[in-house]
């Protein structure tokens, strides 16, 4: 698998945009092994082919992302997903992110920002925007508000640096820009913001085991 | 339904009173009339043709002429011992039909007019309601279906209204989708490529990618109302400055502050922007980023432009010309929280604009 062009599935139900992305992709030396229009079809597709990569948009023929992104990993666990969204598509961008998309990337990026991100992904790397940070801090923060007031077990909270790390990026600052004034490598900044997204979909598999369990669903 | 019960009514009494009546003819024959007035009456309420003002005041006249006919068809002694000749009861039917048309009001002014001519016709007036209640139910009849039709007629006002809503809300959002399936992903696409081409296209490419953000806001307008009364999301505002050079980062949720707190944040985080604009050079981006923290909110506005040299801003203010930073800092007092400036030359300009959450 090492061997040869990183394998990428497009997902998106515009059938315009999915071919000029997928058609860009190719041009830039990835491999795209499928396209798909919906979750359904994605499902399927990812479950034979096994993507490195999907590209994923958030509005799809018969769901969403978000919905997608777990049922796609579900069946192809070692795909690494990309959320690529218009800008306002903010709740469900979290929701993907929960399902275990980790990185996210405009509509508007360039077709080299494009291909960068799905190295970046195809690494294991995260993917992030301004806007993603400033929603992932919010939701650390509104988990935080909830557990303060009950007594049910705590979900994830962020580490000091941490929060730190994603208040600049959402102030806009690069990773290198913030490594600089914290005095730690680039690839340390990175990984703190991988963290902050992982956290958030553990906790969320929490939840939902948690939901099942006490609504006897899991059997 | 009540129209015909009281026919039945009327019918009865006719049969039973008519033997003592002094012209038993004319009794039969304005029997008649009454009974076709009350079938013309409720084809024409059912139809609708009857619900005018000019219909409910020529039933009203009908049934005061009608009672006033007993003159004609009774003896004076008869007239004094019973109730007048169409039946009470029948006459309350131009009560209820001016109360539902005009309200309690009229209502019961009609209630008053039929009584009149009840006492016209035996030339006194029952004082004694203790023994002749037919005023006050009269009276009573008219208030009560007046107010009935009101509320009803108000209840389906604003039924309707909400079902326009709803269906205006149903409309926008299917547009939204079939704009956002179609036309903004087209546009988005140009915008793509257009810039790729590079030269002439790419200015071409700029002016796709100003539509498609215009367009995705109109379409994305309706679904986020800012105001609710005396809260407004600072969030739904902020997002509006959102454009290519500047980002905005807020939380999912609404981050809801009392109105006027939001408004004047948000003229400080927009002073804090025009500011950038002006001063941080051509190519710099602005990044806003706001921050709940429960008992306080925060809004930072960073620019990545030329930043403010040392020392400028100091100078500035002596020369009272720092008109913009003075009143940022004016609008944060004011709501008593703080503002924060930090900068540098080479390092952009960061405002930090914290208020507290009031008690509420």
């Amino acid at each position: 698998m090492s061997e040869g062009a990183t394998t990428v599935m497009v997902v998106d139900d515009h059938p315009i945009w999915r071919d000029a992305v997928a058609r860009d992709l190719a041009g830039d030396g990835f491999d795209v092994v499928a396209t798909a229009d919906g979750v359904g079809s994605a499902r399927r597709r990812a479950a034979v082919v096994q993507p490195a990569v999907v590209v994923m948009d958030m509005r799809l023929a018969d769901g969403d992302g978000a919905q997608a992104t777990a049922e796609v990993l579900a069946v192809s666990p070692s795909s690494r997903v990309l959320v690529l969204s218009a800008s306002d598509e903010r709740d469900d961008v979290l929701e993907a992110v929960k399902a275990g998309a980790t990185g996210y990337l405009v509509k508007s990026a360039s077709r080299q920002e494009l291909a960068e991100a799905v190295h970046a992904t195809a690494q294991g790397r995260a993917v992030f925007t301004p806007g993603l940070a400033g929603l992932v801090l919010g939701e650390y923060r509104r988990i935080a508000r909830d557990a303060a007031g009950s007594a049910e077990p705590k979900g994830p909270t962020l580490t000091d640096r941490e929060t730190e790390v994603l208040r600049y990026v959402a102030k806009g600052l690069t990773a290198k820009q913030i490594a600089s004034r914290l005095s730690l490598s680039h690839r340390t900044v990175e990984n703190h913001v991988q963290a902050t997204f992982h956290k958030l979909q553990i906790g969320n598999r929490v939840e939902l085991a948690r939901y099942a369990i006490e609504h006897g669903l899991d059997e | 339904m009540f129209r015909l019960l009281s026919c039945v009514y009327a019918l009865g009494f006719q049969i039973a009173v008519n033997p003592d009546l002094e012209h038993r003819a004319a009794g039969w024959l304005l029997f008649a009339v009454l009974i076709m007035w009350s079938a013309a009456c409720a084809v024409a309420y059912l139809q609708g043709f009857g619900r005018r003002p000019a219909w409910v005041i020529a039933e009203i006249v009908v049934v005061v002429a009608l009672m006033l006919t007993t003159e004609l068809i009774a003896s004076d002694q008869w007239v004094l011992a019973n109730q007048s000749w169409p039946t009470t009861l029948w006459a309350t039917n131009a009560t209820i039909s001016a109360a539902i048309l005009f309200g309690p009001i009229a209502g019961m002014l009609t209630g008053v007019v039929v009584m009149a001519a009840g006492a016209a016709l035996k030339g006194y007036v029952h004082i004694d309601l203790s023994r002749n209640a037919t005023i006050v139910i009269e009276l009573a009849v008219g208030l009560a279906v007046g107010m009935a039709a009101q509320t009803a007629r108000r209840a389906h006002a604003e039924l309707e209204k909400a079902a326009r809503l709803s269906a205006s809300i149903e409309e926008r959002e299917r547009l939204s989708r079939q704009v956002h399936d179609g036309v903004i992903q087209v546009l988005a696409l140009m915008a793509r490529r257009g810039r790729e081409i590079g030269g002439e296209t790419a200015e071409l490419a700029e002016l796709a990618g100003e539509q498609e953000r215009a367009l995705r806001r109109l379409v994305s307008a309706g679904e986020a109302e800012p105001r609710d009364g005396a809260t407004a999301d600072i969030g739904a505002l902020l997002r509006r400055r959102a454009s290519d050079r500047v980002s905005v980062s807020v939380p999912a949720e609404p981050v809801l502050l009392e109105a006027a707190v939001a408004d004047e944040l948000f003229a400080a985080v927009c002073n804090a922007l025009d500011n950038a604009e002006t001063h941080a050079g051509p190519d710099a981006r602005a990044y806003v980023l706001l921050e709940d923290l429960g008992d306080s909110v925060t809004v930072s506005v960073r620019d990545d432009g030329v930043g403010i040299p040392d020392g400028r801003l100091e100078e500035a203010v002596g020369q009272g010309r720092a008109g913009i930073a003075k009143s940022i800092v004016g609008r944060m007092d004011w709501l008593g929280g703080r503002a924060e400036l930090s900068t540098g030359p080479g390092s952009g300009t960061e405002w930090e604009l914290t208020v507290p959450r009031g008690s509420r």
